[in-house]
């Protein structure tokens, strides 16, 4: 079998542990920062028994499983009874979880007409993409799940993404942390020499090869087309931005150094997890781009979190804990791990000082599932959390309640608003989620 | 109301009385949907605008055959009737399902099998990095920088339907292409077999970069390429000399396009502007094959073939096929279609064999390289022996390694003491139940959760991989299973089974997909025999769906081996799904009856499968292109 496995010939030899930070770079900001946006998402819904606080707006109690949050309660929303009414039908899964953040309703099918819309986190690249070298980030730890769901009749690629580009383009993610560290770098340095000149030209040629076929071939085709002129033209303008000194805007707010690029073998899940969200921070902090999201797991993920003490099963097994106690509490203890994950990047991005303030409090962070009690795939009262002060703008702090079966969309139309991409409406919204923002808004 | 009610009952006793008969017909379905549906379903305020009317005539299984498709997905998928309104019995639903759905395949292929869309596709990762690797002649793992496919049609990642594109890729690309030219140009037989013509000796610069240009771009086109499509490479090239850097590199510059290219990262065929079906064109033949089994371009002798106009000679094809399953290429295909279709590559990821259970072996990485590529291996022996198929449901024959010998023991896997490390073809002693599938780790761990087994997942993995019968979804708004009282045992996973299928709305799935998997019990978690399971002997029996009675894996096998024409079908689809690289249509479908067909002629052996795929008429031709 030896002769099978393919040596990997890129992969260096990098095994550096965690990353050491960039404190010592001082912050160039001298302009007002720039306000971040990043969702982190987690599959199979939460133990719904040790999720909600205790009490209510300021005055309140963090639950079993948000207690690694104590430290950041003062940068946090929790917020209660949302839900996204679009994901109610179909099944237990894709259904919900393709469409957390678009409030769509996805198309059931095997992968021909596969149909979604676009996500909150991409209204927001679209409007800012000329503002840094990235437009967004994508990020996960585990590949796009393969194959069709021939049970329920979805394929898995509705699992596997939650940005969405277009109604019919999900987003690639990236799932090697050194990867993502390298691509950062290169798109904050910006192309050297005249490189940037050979690679217009590179791409004007390519993009004339694209519209010369595009005009061969037949309708349907045209679209697949679309989708590559979009990608290498809108790749061709950052190019084209970075090269131009003169209208070159843009400035790290940090700058990234080579010695930090981490391993592209995290040992476990755990430091997976760890090393991407540490990719957010370091996006973020040096303003590499705006905008990311992040996957824990897929759509019925069972990673298996026997690592954790006191754990002997699957994540998605667990969620189907039938009311037996011993499942439950494994439940929790999972939910737990994952908010501990979230509370790990709040820190981390708590750190960075950025002028008066720190890269938290120019950010919103959100971190959601797209079920409450996996077992019964329940799409009510939605397990949200906000965390950051959007630049000064999130009224953070706060344990919020809503009507019962309040639009999820609602809280989009605040934080694109808070943003500074605001939009009328989000899907099914009514209006911005009451209370999110400073100063009105209500 | 009441009225209703015994006009429904009434309805009900009819359909009944049909399938009493043992035929269900026409008439029988029309009196499930009236029973079920005509509440909603007429009228001018029919409900989603969907009249009963539109199906009541036998005609309409031709003429509405996308609305008995939807309202057939519908039933079967349980989203209709909706949640509140009765609900039918599931084997009414698997009857009025099954007859629709064979009532449209009759119709449609009444008219005779005919090509199939020829969607544009882009290469996926693994087609990608084997592209590259044989157009520069280097080793290196391409693919790894590229995120990986989803996959959509019959289950495969080289679906033409969700090869998606993202700014992700279009970085990616451009960086791939200078890495890998870079190390192409330091490669001295990579460099000699692009740069086949040098400047001097009266041969101008722009001569020489063009011969190279029109040598290379035909191959990383895949088709021949005329002058008019050489020249703004050439361009290229010149811009780059402009700028003061070599020849070489220059040359090197202006094939960094070419990788780039949609021509060399889509696969394009010239479309069918006819208005019917045609056989498609012997470039787009030479890819098909060259892709469907290298997961790769084609090859000179492909190239030379098709430009002698020989590649829809079925002979010819025949010939060809034989040749390119001995290549070491072709290990792309048993890869990439045994591993998709039993959902092996989730022992990457997921499934993998958990860490302590494996910690014993010198080597747990090799072990588990070893389990992942048995099912692999084992796919390709058979093929390249051509030997019949239904060995992948039993054999007598399987895979070893001294890793499975220890996993096995070696009473039950005795290695040769030679090259024994090295995965080989060996006979089975008798007496063990290894043979087959189902008798490799690989399968019996995809169908586990890796800390214990699970009946109903290797039951439901049974229905749908192998026999290509998935359950239907459970009826919306399940309860959840009994309650767990204070101070109770915790009950075994068969108690909570058995307890599961008491419950009506349960039992009519739950009683054909567990006892498939109790029949396996017999092996553990990574396929290990067992015949005690936590000190207590190993319940092994089971009662199947149709009051078949088996006690094990052989039984079990044995049962399978009396199914062996819907596990065929099941294979033919999923094959031709893949060769084809996009979902099946109906059209398609009337093309695997064909197939399976030709294998049974030829006693299901291997080859005749493959063969009978590349012959198909989904496989040689293309539809008229749609109108806008």
């Amino acid at each position: 079998m030896k002769t099978l496995s393919r040596r990997t010939l890129l992969r260096g030899a990098g095994a550096a542990l965690g990353l050491p930070w960039l404190e010592a770079m001082a912050a160039t900001g001298t302009a007002k920062s720039p306000v971040r946006m990043a969702m982190l998402y987690m599959p199979n819904g939460i133990n719904t028994s040790a999720w909600y606080p205790e009490g209510s707006g300021r005055d309140f109690k963090l639950s079993p499983t948000l207690e690694p949050l104590a430290a950041v309660k003062d940068q946090l929303l929790v917020l209660g009874n949302l839900w996204n009414a679009a994901s109610k039908g179909g099944d237990g899964h894709y259904v919900k979880e393709a469409a957390i953040l678009t409030c769509a309703t996805i198309k059931k099918t095997p992968g021909a007409d596969i149909a979604n819309a676009v996500s909150v986190d991409q209204v927001a690249a679209k409007r800012v993409s000329d503002q840094t070298p990235l437009p967004s980030l994508e990020l996960g730890v585990t590949p796009v799940a393969i194959g069709v769901d021939a049970v329920v009749g979805y394929t898995r690629v509705y699992g596997s993404h939650i940005a969405w580009s277009s109604p019919t383009t999900p987003l690639a993610r990236e799932i090697n942390p050194r990867s993502v560290y390298e691509r950062l770098f290169r798109a904050a340095s910006g192309p050297q020499g005249n490189s940037a000149k050979m690679d217009k030209l590179l791409l004007d040629r390519v993009l004339g090869d694209a519209k010369k076929l595009r005009a061969e071939v037949g309708i349907a085709d045209r679209l697949r087309l679309d989708e590559y002129l979009s990608v290498m033209r809108s790749l061709e303008e950052r190019v084209e931005r970075a090269s131009n000194a003169t209208h070159r805007a843009w400035k790290p707010r940090v700058v990234l150094d080579p010695k930090s690029t981490p391993t592209d073998r995290p040992a476990d899940h755990a430091e997976h997890v760890r090393l991407m969200l540490d990719m957010i921070a370091a996006a973020f902090q040096s303003d590499t781009t705006r905008i990311a999201t992040f996957m824990f797991g897929n759509s019925v993920s069972n990673v298996s979190f026997r690592f954790l003490e006191g754990v002997g099963a699957g994540h998605h097994d667990v969620s189907h804990h039938q009311k037996d106690p011993d499942k439950l509490r494994q439940y929790q203890i999972i939910n737990r791990w994952h908010v501990e994950q979230y509370a790990y990047l709040l820190g981390r991005l708590r750190e960075m000082k950025e002028g008066d303030s720190t890269v938290l409090d120019n950010s919103m962070v959100m971190f959601a599932s797209a079920l409450s009690d996996g077992d019964r795939h329940d799409p009510h009262k939605l397990p949200i959390l906000l965390g950051g002060r959007g630049g000064g703008r999130i009224d953070s702090g706060q344990y919020l309640s809503y009507a019962e079966d309040s639009p999820l969309s609602n809280l989009y139309v605040s934080m694109l608003d808070a943003f500074g991409t605001p939009v009328e409406r989000f899907a099914d919204s009514t209006g911005p989620l009451s209370g999110v923002l400073k100063g009105g808004a209500a | 109301m009441r009225f209703q009610t015994y006009h429904r009952l009434f309805l009900f006793a009819l359909a009944c009385a049909g399938t009493a008969e043992g035929q269900y017909s026409f008439e029988s379905a029309q009196g499930f949907l009236r029973t079920y549906c005509l509440n909603c379903h007429q009228g001018k305020s029919a409900a989603g605008g969907f009249r009963l009317e539109q199906v009541n005539a036998p005609a309409s299984l031709r003429d509405a055959a996308r609305k008995w498709t939807s309202l057939n997905r519908r039933v079967r998928d349980r989203e209709m009737p909706p949640k509140g309104a009765p609900a039918p019995p599931i084997d009414q639903i698997e009857q009025f399902t099954d007859w629709v759905g064979g009532s449209l395949r009759a119709e449609a292929c009444s008219a005779g099998v005919t090509g199939g869309p020829s969607p544009i596709r882009r290469l996926n990762r693994d087609e990608y990095a084997n592209t590259l690797r044989d157009l520069l002649d280097i080793h290196l793992d391409l693919a790894s920088a590229l995120p990986a496919e989803g996959a959509g049609g019959e289950g495969f990642d080289n679906a033409a339907e969700t090869l998606f594109l993202s700014p992700l890729h279009s970085e990616k690309y451009m960086e791939i292409a200078r890495f890998a030219l870079d190390f192409a140009a330091k490669e001295y037989k990579s460099r000699t077999r692009i740069l086949i013509a040098a400047p001097g000796n009266g041969v101008t610069e722009a001569e020489a970069a063009r011969r190279i240009f029109a040598h290379f771009l035909p191959k990383a086109f895949r088709r021949p390429v005329k002058e008019d499509s050489i020249a703004p490479y050439l361009t290229l090239f010149h811009a780059a000399r402009k700028q003061g850097q070599q020849f070489d590199a220059s040359v090197f510059f202006a094939l960094r396009a070419a990788l780039v290219s949609p021509m060399f990262l889509f696969r394009a065929e010239p479309p069918n502007t006819g208005t019917e079906s045609r056989p498609v064109d012997q470039y787009a033949m030479a890819s098909r094959l060259s892709y469907f089994i290298w997961g790769s371009m084609p090859d000179e002798l492909l190239f030379d073939v098709a430009e002698a106009g020989k590649l829809q000679d079925p002979e010819v094809l025949q010939q060809l096929v034989r040749r390119m399953l001995r290549s070491e290429k072709s290990m792309a295909f048993a890869r990439g279609f045994v591993e998709q279709w039993l959902r092996t590559r989730e022992l990457a990821t997921d499934k993998a064999p958990d860490a302590k259970l494996i910690a014993s072996f010198p080597d747990p990485e090799e072990l588990r390289s070893d389990i992942r590529y048995q099912p692999v291996m084992f796919f390709r022996e058979l093929v390249l022996r051509d030997l019949p198929l239904l060995h992948l449901l039993d054999s007598r024959y399987t895979i070893g390694t001294s890793n499975l010998a220890k996993l096995h023991g070696a009473a039950n896997m005795p290695v040769r003491k030679t090259a024994s490390k090295q995965p080989h073809w060996m006979e089975l002693p008798e007496g063990t139940q290894l043979g087959g599938l189902l008798g490799m780790p690989a399968v019996l761990a995809v169908s586990s959760y890796p800390y214990r087994t699970s009946p109903v997942l290797r039951g439901a993995f049974i229905l749908d991989s192998i026999l290509g019968t998935p359950p239907l979804p459970p009826p919306p708004g399940v309860p959840p299973l009994e309650e767990h009282r204070e101070g109770e045992a915790p009950k075994s996973v068969r108690e909570r089974l058995t307890q599961h299928r008491v419950n009506p709305l349960c039992a009519g799935c739950h009683s054909r997909i567990d006892p498939m998997g109790f029949a396996l019990e017999n092996f553990d978690m990574i396929g290990r025999w067992r015949d005690e399971d936590a000190g207590k002997p190993v319940d092994n029996s089971a009662e199947l769906a149709d009051g078949t009675k088996v006690a094990g894996p052989r039984e079990l096998k044995a049962y399978l081996m009396s199914k062996k024409d819907l596990f065929v079908r099941n294979l033919a689809g999923k094959m031709l799904g893949y060769a084809l690289g996009r979902g099946l249509t109906l059209q398609d479908s009337c093309a695997v009856d064909q197939i399976v067909a030709k294998v049974k002629e030829n006693d299901y052996k291997a080859q005749s499968l493959i063969d009978a795929v590349v012959l198909s008429v989904p496989f040689r031709y293309q539809k008229e292109q749609s109108k806008p």
